[in-house]
């Protein structure tokens, strides 16, 4: 983030007035503290939400103001669009960063946030509407060049559905038409299998979306998840910021992010990035945005979907190319344009991302919950700790399982690998189990080392990236300092002058 | 009387073989001195056993103590006596939510046969749905949680019994 010919370019004009009386952030945790920033250094002023279940939480510190939004459940109220449109307009902000998840791909409410005279910070909702749904955003693609994958879409009954994705050939993937994150999305080896999976997946995507309409398309064997991060004016002018590598997943969820990918040829990587350029501006898109990939072993690659937000893993691409992607959304949503030409910007070094998650890797990557009774997070110049932590926090099931991201960069992949394992050890959460040790073992593995990377990746390797149990030595070490943790036994250790009148019954 | 503590699934014995001049203290059966033994209570805190220098972090949450040691995190459970005695074989006969969430569908009523991994009901935490197997064998005694039901975390959604003989 200190490249000189980039920080140029970033540096905050300090005489004009600020680009929005004020800003809403209409989400939590981490990405409202990374936002927050942004907008300190623009001198925006900045209003967090929260539920009452979050109330004092650090997202709501970082900001300015915060104000309570009612719900049942906390996410409930986090997804209430006109509840926090009127929470906006109340607290005088003339403009609402919908960060990722929540209402963030939502066409309705970026339309709502329009009508009642704020300013949107991401495309409009006709974009959003556009690229929301899987089966309009394929045909969209495909219209402006970028390659798709074989597919059958259900617009009527299953049994026409299920006969036109056989003609595909197997395997298929099988998803929700309006899905996201891996809910209702099954592999189909054979024709036995399909009419199963087909009427699961449609019950599945109606439950979780409101929308029983699937589609089904060539699934590619060994395939790695490429995406490319672009910025748009809303004008038909649009630029790219390379690509991320977002292979590594676990329940078709990304776990490790990196930028640029490893391994990709050049001229594969040149044509993912003017394709990724051509739809941006055809979708006249305004906001940055992400075009996600599908790349098979052999080279060819399919457009898999449109993220019209800020991602998760932005950090990465921040990193390779000293860009502040938050304050291009604010300053193009602001209708300043694109802040730099294409010429203008070049990636240095390799960033990493490791997404820290309350979960059991050992028993299927299940859900902990928690209280974080200690917490250190590593500090260095090349790190980002993008997190909204706070020791003594409960840790519940109430939100998404994500505790934190850790970004690290270096001038080689070698070094951001070592760098981030560094960190990983160096980060201590107590109270919650997390997947930080796993990670640590992802990045150490050897294929990982050698940019071997699939979305398999993490199920071919899970007996390597099994825990291996301590030695001995150290196991003994461990019961040493818990029993002397116990009170009752501290004292019959140090204080009782007589041990063999107590030592009868421990307490805790 | 010997401390039973638990760490990742095995019981482990710690006596206490002497206290002077030096605490001397034996985990199934090896010996350690301690020369420096911390601070009591929770937080970031240092040992020496033997010639090691141990710098960990601890965390006492109800009867575990969690530490976090050379970048790796352990629980250690202790084993109340009492507790291990009114306890036994309780807890195979429950189907527990290993998660707080919710009851999805419930597979089985009460007298049904179940087999050891057979779904019993279906929960859905955090936006994932999970399947609760049956931990062996048997029938169905009771369900204690119905369709759209919260549960907490090691909350029994149904109990088992053992089939009877013959059937």
């Amino acid at each position: 983030m200190t490249d000189p010919a980039v920080t140029a370019l970033a540096t905050p004009s300090r005489t004009k007035a600020p680009l929005f009386r004020k800003v809403m952030i209409a989400n939590r945790g981490e990405i409202v503290c990374r936002i927050a920033r942004t907008l300190r250094q623009l001198s925006i002023p900045s209003l967090a939400i929260f539920h009452d279940a979050e109330a004092g939480a650090a997202h709501t510190r970082v900001t300015d103001e915060a104000v309570e939004i009612q719900g049942e459940t906390p996410v409930a109220a986090h997804l209430d669009a006109r509840q926090i449109i009127v929470a906006a307009v109340k607290a005088g902000a003339d403009a609402i960063h919908p960060g990722y998840g929540f209402l963030s791909e939502n066409a309705a409410f970026a339309r709502a946030v329009a009508e009642a005279g704020l300013t949107f910070i991401g495309p409009d909702a006709d974009v959003i509407a556009l690229m929301g749904d899987k089966i309009s955003a394929r045909a969209f693609a495909e219209r402006h060049g970028a390659p798709v994958a074989p597919s059958a879409v259900s617009e009527g009954h299953i049994d026409a559905f299920i006969a036109a994705a056989a003609g595909i050939g197997f395997p298929l993937l099988i998803k929700a038409a309006a899905g996201g994150g891996g809910k209702g999305m099954k592999i189909v080896r054979s024709q036995e299998e399909l009419a199963d999976a087909a009427r699961s997946a449609a019950s599945e995507a109606l439950r979780y979306f409101a929308d029983g309409r699937i589609y089904a398309e060539l699934y590619v064997e060994r395939p790695r998840h490429i995406e490319v991060q672009v910025l748009g004016d809303g004008q038909g002018e649009a630029v790219h910021l390379f690509e991320r590598e977002c292979s590594v997943q676990r329940r078709f969820q990304k776990i490790i992010e990196e930028a640029p990918a490893p391994n990709l040829p050049r001229e594969t990587r040149e044509r993912m990035l003017d394709s990724a350029v051509r739809l941006t501006r055809a979708a006249r898109y305004r906001n940055a945005g992400t075009i996600e990939f599908i790349l098979a072993p052999d080279g060819r690659f399919f457009f898999l979907e449109m993220n019209t937000r800020l991602q998760v893993e932005h950090p990465v691409t921040e990193m390779i190319t000293g860009v502040d992607l938050v304050r291009a959304q604010v300053e193009i949503a602001a209708g300043q344009g694109l802040p730099f030409r294409q010429s203008e910007i070049a990636p240095r070094g390799v960033a990493i991302e490791c997404r820290i998650c309350a979960e059991d890797p050992e028993r299927d990557f299940l859900p902990e919950i928690g209280v974080v009774r200690y917490l250190a997070k590593p500090e260095a110049p090349y790190l980002r700790f993008e997190n909204a932590l706070d020791a003594h926090q409960k840790v519940t099931a109430d939100f998404d399982s994500m505790l934190a991201k850790l970004v690290a960069h270096s001038e080689t992949r070698d070094a951001a690998i070592g760098r981030s394992i560094a960190a990983l050890r160096e980060l201590v959460i107590v109270g919650v189990r997390t997947n930080t040790e796993y990670l640590a073992r992802v990045l150490a593995h050897p294929a990982f080392r050698a940019g071997d990377l699939h979305t398999g990746f993490l199920a071919e390797h899970a007996q390597e990236l099994k825990s291996i149990p301590p030695d001995e030595r150290t196991r003994d070490h461990v019961l040493i300092a818990a029993a002397l943790g116990l009170r009752d036994f501290r004292e019959v250790a140090f204080g009782a002058p007589e041990p063999h009148a107590t030592i009868g019954r421990w307490r805790n | 009387m010997a401390l039973k503590l638990t760490l990742a699934g095995r019981t482990h014995l710690v006596e206490i073989v002497r206290r002077r001049p030096r605490l001397v203290l034996s985990i199934d059966g090896r010996e350690h001195e301690i020369a420096a033994a911390g601070e009591g209570g929770d937080g970031r805190n240092s040992l020496e056993i033997g010639g090691d220098s141990l710098h960990f972090v601890r965390a006492q949450v109800g009867d575990s103590q969690l530490v976090h040691l050379k970048g790796r995190g352990y629980e250690v459970g202790w084993v109340d006596p009492q507790a291990e005695i009114a306890d036994a074989g309780a807890d195979h006969d429950e189907v527990k939510s290993p998660m707080p969430g919710r009851v999805v569908s419930v597979s089985r009523i009460a007298g049904d046969r179940v087999l050891r991994g057979e779904t019993v009901a279906t929960i859905e935490s955090m936006k994932l749905q999970m399947s609760l197997p049956a931990p062996r064998d048997g029938r169905i005694a009771a369900i204690l949680r119905a369709e759209g039901d919260a549960v907490e975390k090691d909350e029994a959604v149904a109990r088992l019994e053992a089939l009877s003989p013959g059937s």
